[in-house]
């Protein structure tokens, strides 16, 4: 007994002292190779020297190059890397430009953190994608990307289909006006709605209430649904919770914060103070805010939002329980994963009348139902410097560029991933086995482009409707256009590299989310104190410096 | 003490040859961990010069260029940051607490368990007690929002029900550190009384003969039999836990924060995974990691330094 305690004793010391010695960072150590192909290597980017083998867009002498894949690691998904659909591109484009492609899986949720580990060890693929612009432009500050611009220029007749689709705006995007590089290109945001304001259909019809079309409105209407816990919710009346939203105040109350942002704002303002893309720094939002305090402290808004972070189920299953009234959220946020989604739920629990409907509830002061948009750009595609194929890397992004490659890709087979219904349109089906699509529409592989595009707007426009089995599809028809409903983009103004913002990115968007949380969150007569405390801090801890350098390159190059 | 061998003494040296004759395949079983130690531990040690480069992600690093202020760049970068300032403070405010709260509790669980009469019942108390050891801090920090949330957690739910105001154990910022020191404590109190009880076995069962023969009770054995016995292990575990005064969970702190808490919840692990992995901020991440290693490194040798002036044995 007293030995096995003496060994459970050492063993127990070995652990604490590993655990003690293992808090150097290890992100910088690179990983062992993980695929080798011809373009791996080599750390020179090759010159961009004229190629005479190349006969009507095809290589005389086969190519090799290696591109990105995300691995979602779907329940019952095929391999990203190696599928259907992974086959579909290879052949083509082996055939259409004699490039052999191979993929290389890098995980959706860490992606970052795996490309800086086959960046650092030279095996990143040729054809890199992230969502995050400020990480390619750390790259190439460290030397790790590729410039672009040069090949984009010298090869344009040769890429018809990728200048067709992303044409020169979404091309040269990231332009740098002085020097000229081009450190990645923008796929196409193709479907622009963004946000909606769904509210409980059937609990408006218990109540015969209309639709609330303003703030007084809405906010009558949340009142209702309080007073009338009992009514619309029976024995479990004390659940009710006419409002909801997460830590995300900025995403989960955008419509409403919109609505308090000057009708004549600037686009100068919007681009100086638009760092934030919740557009916290937007003149009128904390007015917006203090509409938030005052019903959280009325008792309208879920008082357990600030405890719980993101990617948390809680409030997606108060929604589903049917307890939730009203929120703000992704434009179809209520319609989508079918079965296990918020519809089929309240479908299930609460009956076939329930379920939540968009409406336009935020008038601006000079009356329109104002939300701000992204501009048409979505994943940036970039070439690490390790890539030496830089047109054959481009062949292929013009390759799955092609209207009727990437329209196979969206909607795969026909009466295996997809049904044409009588007027044409397309219905997506649920494919299982080796013609699933581990992503919605393939947006995967379909890496310039993101929304379901089918040459024709009608027939996409009603396809899109078809596309939430089990929903009934004029929720998804009054939706999509009330996501857009009096849209505003603030136009790009390229004006380079905004060094304030290096490395900000992170730190800014916890501290906004912080003060927006504790300002909600207070008692009313200190909302001003915490709101103007928190702005502070954001201000101080760089949001100015942002602010002040985006105002001097502004002049610099459009005054 | 005296082991070098002189080069002039030829006795020594035979000596050293036939101890190293006899002993070659324990050095050769040594050889393995050590191994591994270099590899792993010192080999990577390389890369503490990233707090004094400028990072690049495509150089080796050699050859990255030395950040300005003579590579200490990064190093007045974080202290004139007031994140960090605040992570530092708070880092310390919680281990410090640990420290105080935590330190003590599996000791005293250990005495109590070591006086209970049924050796069954003892034994099925320590084990339900260090289970939660295994449990991650997620799970924790789940079951800790389904107790603790204002209006759904079941304690406050309870206290509503007879009468009493709800209680924001994890929504103020004071009462979360409450919550976060308690929820430390029944983590690792069970895991951590085994060592205590281990050493308790060691102590000679004639003193306690001898006591109750002097008529002491079970209180004055505790005191004057059972604490000294375990006193060198008491003091090797307050040294190693000194060592760890500024160094920080990532986990714990991160899962069970929320917006409403940063303030107190915002510790260097967090400020690290938020500036130097999420922002890829490496140079600064590495210098706050260093800069926590140094202290670190520095208390240990202290408390050790203590521990040896009021004659105990230390940890080497």
């Amino acid at each position: 007994m007293k030995r096995t305690i003496s060994i459970l004793l050492v063993c127990f010391m070995m652990v604490a002292l590993l655990a003690g010695c293992g808090s150097e960072p290890a992100s910088t150590t690179p990983t062992p190779a993980q695929q080798t192909s011809p373009s791996s290597g080599s750390n020179e980017p090759s010159a961009p020297t004229p190629e005479p083998e190349i006969v009507d867009r095809k290589f005389t002498k086969t190519r090799s190059i290696t591109v990105e894949i995300y691995d979602r690691n779907n329940d019952g998904g095929s391999p990203p890397e190696d599928n259907f659909f992974t086959n579909f591109i290879k052949e083509g484009v082996l055939r259409d430009h004699n490039v052999e492609v191979t993929y290389i899986p890098v995980g959706r949720w860490t992606e970052v953190e795996e490309i800086n580990n086959l960046l650092a060890a030279g095996d990143a693929p040729d054809v890199c994608v992230t969502y995050s612009y400020p990480t390619i432009q750390t790259y190439a500050n460290m030397g790790g990307v590729l410039d672009m611009a040069p090949y984009l220029e010298e090869y344009k007749d040769l890429l018809p289909n990728l200048y067709g689709l992303l044409g020169e705006r979404n091309l040269f995007w990231n332009k740098d006006p002085q020097t000229g590089t081009v450190w990645a290109i923008e796929a196409l945001l193709f479907n622009q709605a963004r946000i909606n304001t769904f509210v409980r259909e059937d609990w408006l019809n218990k109540l015969n209430l209309k639709e609330p079309t303003n703030l007084q409105e809405f906010e009558s209407m949340l009142y209702a649904f309080k007073n009338n816990a009992q009514v619309l919710l029976g024995s479990e009346a004390n659940q009710m919770i006419p409002f909801s939203i997460s830590f995300d105040v900025g995403w989960r109350a955008d419509h409403l914060l919109a609505a308090f942002v000057p009708n004549d704002m600037t686009d100068k303002e919007g681009y100086i103070r638009g760092f934030d893309d919740r557009h916290i720094l937007y003149p009128g939002i904390k007015e917006g805010v203090r509409v938030l305090n005052k019903w959280y402290n009325e008792g309208l808004i879920w008082k357990d939002f600030n405890l719980y972070g993101s990617g948390d189920s809680t409030e997606d299953n108060l929604m589903k329980a049917g307890y939730v009234g009203s929120f703000i959220h992704n434009w179809d946020y209520p319609y989508r994963n079918g079965d296990e989604g918020i519809h089929a739920n309240l479908q299930r629990l609460v009956g076939p009348e329930a379920g939540f409907i968009a409406v336009a509830a935020f008038e601006n002061d000079a009356g329109v139902y104002r939300k701000f948009l992204s501009n048409p750009i979505d994943r940036k595609v970039f070439f690490p410097s390790t890539n030496d194929e830089p047109l054959a890397s481009l062949l292929y992004l013009d390759w799955i560029s092609n209207l009727e490659n990437r329209k196979f890709l969206q909607i795969g087979e026909e009466g295996v991933n997809h049904e044409i219904t009588a007027d044409g349109a397309v219905k997506m089906l649920s494919a299982t086995g080796d013609k699933i699509m581990n992503s919605p529409s393939n947006i995967d592989y379909t890496i310039t482009i993101n929304g379901l595009d089918l040459g024709d707007p009608t027939l996409t426009a009603k396809s899109l409707s078809l596309n939430y089995p089990g929903v009934d599809p004029r929720y998804i028809e009054k939706a999509w256009p009330l996501s857009t409903k009096d849209g505003r983009i603030i136009p790009q103004f390229n004006v380079g590299e905004i060094k304030a913002e290096e490395g900000m990115g992170p730190a800014l968007s916890q501290k906004r989310d912080t003060f927006l949380v504790q300002a909600v969150s207070c008692p009313p007569d200190q909302f001003d104190a915490v709101f103007d405390a928190g702005m502070q801090d954001y201000l101080n801890s760089g949001g100015q410096a942002i602010i002040d350098e985006r105002t001097e390159k502004y002049a610099q190059f459009y005054e | 003490m005296k082991t070098v061998a002189l080069a002039g003494s030829p006795g020594r040296g035979k000596k050293f040859i036939a101890y190293i004759k006899r002993y070659w395949t324990l050095y050769l079983l040594l050889l393995l961990p050590l191994t591994y130690f270099i590899i792993f531990k010192y080999i990577p040690m390389q890369y503490i010069q990233i707090a004094f480069k400028k990072y690049s992600i495509v150089k080796s690093v050699w050859e990255m260029p030395w950040a300005a202020n003579n590579g200490l760049e990064y190093f007045i970068k974080a202290f004139s940051n007031k994140d960090f300032i605040n992570a530092l403070r708070n880092t310390i405010m919680l281990n410090f607490l640990d420290l105080i709260f935590g330190f003590p509790a599996p000791i005293i669980l250990a005495l109590l368990l070591n006086e209970l009469p049924f050796p069954r019942y003892k034994r099925v108390t320590q084990t339900v007690a260090y289970m939660p050891h295994f449990l991650s801090w997620v799970i924790i920090a789940g079951l800790a929002r389904q107790l603790f949330a204002p209006t759904s957690g079941l304690v406050n739910n309870f206290l509503t029900k007879i009468g009493l105001d709800t209680i924001p154990f994890l929504n103020e910022p004071k009462w979360w550190v409450v919550t976060y020191v308690f929820l430390g404590i029944w983590q690792s109190v069970g895991w951590n009384t085994i060592i205590y009880l281990a050493a308790i076995t060691a102590i000679n069962p004639e003193l306690y003969e001898a006591a109750e023969m002097d008529g002491a009770g079970r209180f004055r054995k505790m005191w004057h039999i059972t604490l000294p016995g375990i006193r060198t292990t008491i003091v090797t575990l307050l040294i190693l836990s000194l060592g760890r005064i500024l160094g920080s969970e990532f986990d714990r702190p991160f899962a069970l924060m929320n917006h409403m808490v940063n303030d107190v919840a915002n510790v260097i692990s967090i400020f690290v995974y938020k500036y130097g992995i999420q922002a890829l901020q490496f140079s600064l991440a590495t210098a706050v990691g260093l800069f926590q290693s140094v202290v670190c490194v520095i208390f240990l040798f202290m408390a050790n330094a203590l521990a040896k002036r009021f004659g105990e044995r230390g940890v080497w």
